[in-house]
């Protein structure tokens, strides 16, 4: 896209190879021995010490799950365990050498990376910042019961937290790390640099990206470490957390001192299986997953296989990748090969492998081999080693019977506090920046070529006779978008916005026309086509603390990104416990004419997911102003948009859009014209046929219809449409969204409820048809049109004297289509 | 020849009239000068005469009906001629000349061309009434068991329960209950909110001794009565101030010209009410401020006095104006005064000086019924009304500390205190007894 790369056919067409470097496997062959004048005697304990604790927490759970008790204690645990037992080594590798500032984002089996972070992070905090830390995470409700009756140092206390947190969060107490609500697969504690672990496998993949992305953009110290299994390489969404973070713009067009990579190592935890699929031999075809890097970028992502087994060779990998990083040669890909004793859970048979294979591993334990290099270096003796595991096996059973006493460690109280999970869902902040820095600008805001633009364009659609400015003189909703997320760069230094074609084109709808010349590259740029890492680098951005709108071209792409926005997206806030925000505002420009997977307002999608916030103006007053709100909260919002609006100017707002600063509440619907005799409820573009259909109700059949905009899906505020239908007995809801299934049923349905007494009929939704959208050219037999609102009024609500109907809303047909599926 | 009637012009703004009561019915026979109906303006009511000789043919509308001017009321003529031709425009064009007027009668219509309002009992069908029309008929009281559907499948909705609710008796709950109970019939319009039939109305229609009181519908010029002596009331700031003149200059000047008219040097009689207007229209002249409008943001000040004369009729109180009042003389005065008065009693006083806004002061005299002091109610916009009072004797300084009995007339003066202060009115009240205690010609 950028002009200033040229394309030369003659270079690009040469005949030539591409000669790839050799990928190292287990390059690293030392023991104890050979390293041991580079590590102290405490270090290679901690080492040591840190694989145990790892090795017993996890034989812990296994005793549990399996048979309900351990060290005499009974208790049973319901919830998932996916244990890692035989990873002990490439967990701390991994972490040994990463400051409490580097993040790892892990995967459902994570908690041997969640204790060797937090381990590693606890040797390198002050008994100061380990205090502070412990006494101001949920006020020091996850630190009390393991404080009370401490004797020793503060390292020693914060290790029982570290234990007692996690543990306490996978029995899903409220003393957990994030109240448990986040549990075994996706407990996390920010404080040591343990971000968001994930249940679906390869999440991580992208939001670690975005999370390095903020590192970057954001001038953060640190590294970031994406714990994925090897069996999540297959997935789309870590090959776009991977081609993303590959970006050549980076090196190539990203200036000064955000030029280079990414400083995100992809460490492939390669226990050879995912669940039971072997991926060496039956699922992937990589045979080693190193090999993969050498498929992404010219660097083959510095990709090398490491033996896991051998934590000094993990360590010795992670040294020189970051050396790397530090240059901004990012992204890394680690191949770290481990095995897994344990079965995907405690319910896994192991049907898939053999005794012998588990048993041949076994011999291989990289706790056993170190314990016994450091017996054979006289670095320690059996007795101190045997005294490392006796006295993890001690504080294991301490934190199992603190975790499992109901009241040192309740589960939260939703009887008595019916709300507590409610309130949790969004965080319902007002923040104008989500850091207090200078926003880094390429010239003042007034300078700006659109800004100027603007100040001469008419701010409402009609002028003095009524009649309607030319679309170049009007201000339209487009520009109200335009304006909206121009202002917010210029107040939030953190703000960036990427997506398919947003520098330079200025989108593919020419709402940020104008921004590539105000921003410097690394707060506005294209990614690639590839709206999983869109929007998965978002939300890792956002969780680490910036604000980001990310941009879905067509609503129809949010298949593409389904699991980050459905899954991802929506519920890390709740999952922990409020610790995280999530400003992300996806833009999603909702299309037309352009056929059956450019044209489906999935709007509906987006609101049955809680978590949420969902809107669509239909106007630039109300896009403008929704959308500073979106921007000026710590919430995710889908912003919708109608490509069918984006020349539309405002035409209710009778000042005009302002061109100051202004909120628009979310959750407000808006009478856009009154009435009495039926109301008509719309979403989105849908506005403007009611419209219509209001007009001639009035005309022809002496019916004043009132308009309503819902402007938002979720949040909604009920009481003025049941105001609206106290008032008028009737309620017709319209939108583009397909009937079936469709948002307005629900709001139907809760009217029903709500107003049932005022109805003098069912309400009654006009959606479009459950079909393909057709091209443009048929689409009046998809999308509701004026004649379908009124012919549903006439058919369903109240008989129109003289009235001839031209679609068929009966009842008879209505079963018909249903009985098809139609 | 058939002739038609007309509903006859009433002054220039007047564009509909009330038919009052017919005194003659189809098929009399008339004659001229025979009145044949009473109509009514929004200020006064009329009689219609008979201009031709005949039998009345046919009469087009009803008591009650407000019908516009100039349109045909009725035919006179031969027994057995056609009166097709003097139907008012083919009926259709008296309701778009006034569609508003004929609002009633057009739902009517409606209701009974279009809706199959009651419906059969012996229906198996399950009966299907939206929640909201079931709501409205309890409000309006409407059995909707009675009532048929025009919603989808036939369902009954809120229109159809209103339909019902114009033609249908709309009885309470508790009456209905009372009326199954007791055997009792229900009316058609009950006492109750909205007209519903209460149980009250069950137990007055069923009393041996029937009703012991007559509701009669208002006149329409007791309705505008009502609402602007109300309105004068409740929108402006009224008091009134008392004063009494000595009576003694006009008595004597009353006297004289009793005299003059017996001996036939003049033709009109003078009252002591015209003498009193007289002088008020001196005083009047001597305080513009009085003789004015008061309208809200501004007050209008008129150069001529056109003076109200409130007038007892049988039909209620009317007020009509005599214009430029101050250029006549005394005996002009009451000459106009005279005549204004007897055209309101017959009620063929111009509309037009019946208009509040006609006079720019009224004088109210209710001395001939002895009443000694009143308050009367100003007509808005003026800004005051005189009302006067009896003559009573009252001690009195004869002068040279005697005491006497001397007769005095009471003054009771209304004035908005919007528009005039109470010193002002105090001195234009003085100054009405100055004039009538030294008028003189």
């Amino acid at each position: 896209m950028p002009k200033v790369q040229f394309i030369d056919p003659t270079e690009v067409r040469k005949a030539g190879q591409i000669d790839l470097k050799p990928i190292p496997v287990n390059q690293y062959q030392k023991s104890v021995a050979d390293e041991k004048d580079n590590y102290s005697k405490e270090e290679l304990m901690g080492i040591y010490h840190d694989m145990v604790v790892i090795r017993e927490f996890e034989t812990m759970l296994n005793l549990i799950k399996t048979t309900g008790e351990y060290q005499g204690i009974a208790y049973n645990h319901p919830g998932p365990a996916h244990l890692s037992i035989g990873q002990e080594a490439a967990a701390v590798g991994m972490a040994y050498t990463l400051d409490v500032d580097d993040y790892i984002f892990g995967s459902h089996r994570s908690h041997g990376e969640i204790l060797a972070k937090g381990l590693s992070a606890i040797k390198k905090l002050s008994d100061e910042q380990l205090t502070e830390i412990m006494d101001t995470h949920f006020d020091g409700a996850t630190a009390a019961p393991v404080k009370k009756d401490h004797k020793g140092s503060v390292r020693e206390l914060a290790i029982k937290f570290l234990l007692y947190g996690t543990l306490a969060e996978i029995f899903a107490r409220e003393t957990g790390f994030n109240k448990g609500l986040g549990g075994s697969m996706h407990a996390f504690f920010t404080p040591f640099g343990v971000y968001p672990n994930n249940a679906i496998v390869g999440g991580s993949g992208d939001i670690a990206v975005g999370a390095a992305l903020y590192k970057k953009v954001n001038k953060k110290d640190g590294i970031v470490v994406a714990n994925i299994g090897d069996a999540s390489m297959a997935c789309g969404p870590v090959w776009e957390g991977l081609s993303f973070a590959a970006m050549d713009q980076f090196e190539q067009l990203w200036e000064g001192a955000m030029k280079g990579g990414l400083p995100v190592v992809f460490n492939i935890m390669n226990n050879q299986y995912g669940m039971g699929g072997q991926t060496c031999g039956e699922t992937m075809g990589y045979n080693v997953a190193a090999r993969i890097g050498a498929g992404v970028n010219d660097d083959q992502m510095h990709a090398e296989r490491v033996d896991g087994y051998n934590p000094l060779a993990v360590i010795d990998a992670y040294k020189r990748k970051r050396e790397l990083l530090a240059q901004g040669k990012g992204p890394v890909l680690l191949d770290v090969l481990t095995y897994r004793y344990s079965g995907h859970s405690p319910s896994d048979a192991s049907s898939y492998r053999s005794k012998e294979e588990v048993e041949a591993w076994e011999a291989n334990d990289s706790i056993a081999w170190f314990g016994a290099e450091l017996e054979k270096t006289g670095i320690a003796t059996a007795e101190e080693l045997e005294q490392i595991k006796s006295a993890t096996a001690e504080l294991m059973a301490y934190t199992m019977t603190l975790s499992i006493d109901d009241k040192v460690s309740p589960h939260m109280d939703v009887e008595k506090h019916p709300e507590l999970l409610g309130d949790m869902m969004f965080s319902n902040e007002s923040v104008d920046k989500m850091e207090d820095r200078e926003p880094e600008v390429n010239h003042p805001y007034e300078e700006n070529p659109r800004v100027k633009q603007l100040a001469k364009k008419e701010r409402f659609m009609f002028n003095g006779d009524g009649k309607p400015f030319s679309k170049i003189k009007m201000y339209a909703y487009r520009d109200a978008i335009f304006e909206a997320i121009a202002d917010r760069f210029y107040k939030d230094p953190t703000l960036v916005a990427y997506g398919e074609e947003n520098r330079d084109w200025g989108g593919a709808f020419a709402v940020y026309r104008g921004l590539t010349e105000a921003l410097p590259y690394h707060r506005l740029f294209n990614s690639p086509i590839s709206e999983a890492s869109i929007i998965g680098t978002a939300i890792g951005y956002a969780m680490c603390g910036g604000r980001v709108i990310p941009e879905i071209m067509y609503c129809d792409f949010l298949g593409r990104c389904g699991d980050e926005v459905f899954n991802q997206l929506p519920k890390w806030q709740a999952m922990s416990g409020n610790v995280i925000k999530m400003p992300v505002v996806i833009r999603v420009s909702v299309g037309s004419k352009y056929g059956a997977q450019h044209s489906q307002d999935w709007t509906s999608l987006c609101a049955h997911i809680p978590g949420l916030k969902v809107v669509f103006p239909s106007t630039p007053y109300d896009a403008k102003g929704l959308m500073n709100t979106a921007l000026q909260g710590t919430d995710p919002v889908i912003f919708f948009e109608s490509q069918r609006l984006y020349d539309m100017g405002e035409q209710f707002h009778k000042e005009g859009v302002p061109e100051g600063y202004y909120e628009i509440p979310m959750g407000e619907p808006d009478v856009k014209r009154e009435g009495k005799d039926v109301t008509i409820l719309t979403i989105g573009a849908t506005l403007y046929r009611a419209l219509e259909a209001a007009d001639e109700l009035e005309e022809k059949y002496g019916m004043s219809a009132e308009v309503i905009d819902a402007r938002t899906l979720v949040p909604f505020n009920y009481e003025e449409v049941i105001e609206s239908v106290k008032k008028t007995g009737r309620l017709v809801l319209s939108s583009d969204a397909s009937a079936r299934g469709s948002y307005l049923n629900d709001i139907a349905r809760n009217i029903t409820e709500m107003a049932f007494d005022y109805l003098d009929a069912p309400p009654v939704v006009v959606g479009s048809r459950n079909w393909i959208t057709p091209a443009f050219e048929l689409e009046e037999y998809f999308f509701p049109q004026k004649e379908w609102i009124i012919d549903a009024i006439h058919e369903k609500i109240v008989p129109l004297k003289g009235h001839v109907v031209k679609n068929n809303f009966t009842k008879n047909e209505q079963i018909r289509r249903n009985k098809l599926g139609v | 020849m058939a002739v038609p009637v007309i509903m006859p012009r009433q002054g220039q703004s007047v564009e509909t009239c009330i038919i009052g009561e017919w005194y003659k019915k189809k098929g009399d026979e008339v004659k001229v000068g025979d009145i044949l109906f009473s109509y009514e303006t929004d200020k006064a009511s009329f009689e219609e005469e008979a201009k031709e000789e005949g039998i009345l043919l046919e009469v087009f509308f009803e008591e009650g009906d407000e019908v516009p001017v100039l349109v045909n009321v009725a035919v006179i003529g031969a027994a057995g001629e056609s009166i097709d031709e003097f139907k008012p425009g083919g009926g259709d064009d008296v309701q778009q000349a006034d569609v508003a007027a004929q609002e009633e009668i057009v739902v009517e219509t409606e209701v009974k061309e279009e809706t199959v309002v009651v419906r059969e009992a012996n229906s198996d069908e399950r009966l299907k009434i939206s929640p909201r029309a079931k709501n409205t008929a309890e409000k309006l009281g409407v059995d909707y068991q009675k009532v048929t559907g025009t919603g989808p499948e036939g369902r009954i909705i809120e229109r159809d329960v209103e339909a019902a609710a114009k033609v249908l008796p709309r009885v309470t709950p508790l009456a209905k209950e009372i009326a199954k109970e007791e055997d009792l019939q229900t009316v058609t319009t009950g006492t109750g909110m909205g007209g519903r039939v209460t149980s009250a109305d069950l137990v007055t229609t069923n009393q041996v001794y029937g009703d012991d009181f007559e509701i009669k519908k208002l006149p329409n010029i007791r309705k505008l009565i009502a609402k602007a002596m109300h309105s004068s009331l409740q929108n402006s700031a009224q008091l009134t101030h008392h004063m009494g003149a000595d009576a003694r200059n006009i008595m004597a000047l009353r006297k004289s010209f009793k005299k003059k008219l017996e001996e036939g040097t003049i033709s009109q009689n003078i009252t002591i009410n015209d003498l009193v207007c007289f002088a008020v229209i001196k005083a009047l002249k001597n305080f513009p401020q009085v003789n004015s409008h008061f309208l809200g943001d501004s007050v209008k000040y008129f150069n001529k006095v056109h003076l109200g004369l409130a007038v007892d009729t049988d039909r209620g109180l009317m007020v009509p104006a005599v214009r430029n009042a101050d250029d006549l003389s005394i005996e002009g005065l009451a000459s106009q005064m005279k005549t204004v008065a007897e055209q309101c009693r017959k009620g063929s006083v111009n509309p037009e000086l019946l208009n509040p806004e006609a006079a720019s002061f009224t004088v109210s005299n209710l001395g001939n019924y002895g009443v000694e002091m009143f308050t009367p109610v100003i007509n808005l916009p003026q800004s005051a009304i005189l009302g006067v009072c009896t003559i009573v004797p009252r001690p009195t300084d004869l002068g040279g500390g005697v005491y006497g009995f001397a007769p005095f007339m009471g003054l009771s003066l209304t004035y908005d205190h919007r528009s005039l202060d109470g010193g002002e009115a105090t001195l234009f009240l003085a100054e009405i007894r100055k004039q009538i205690e030294n008028l003189s010609f």
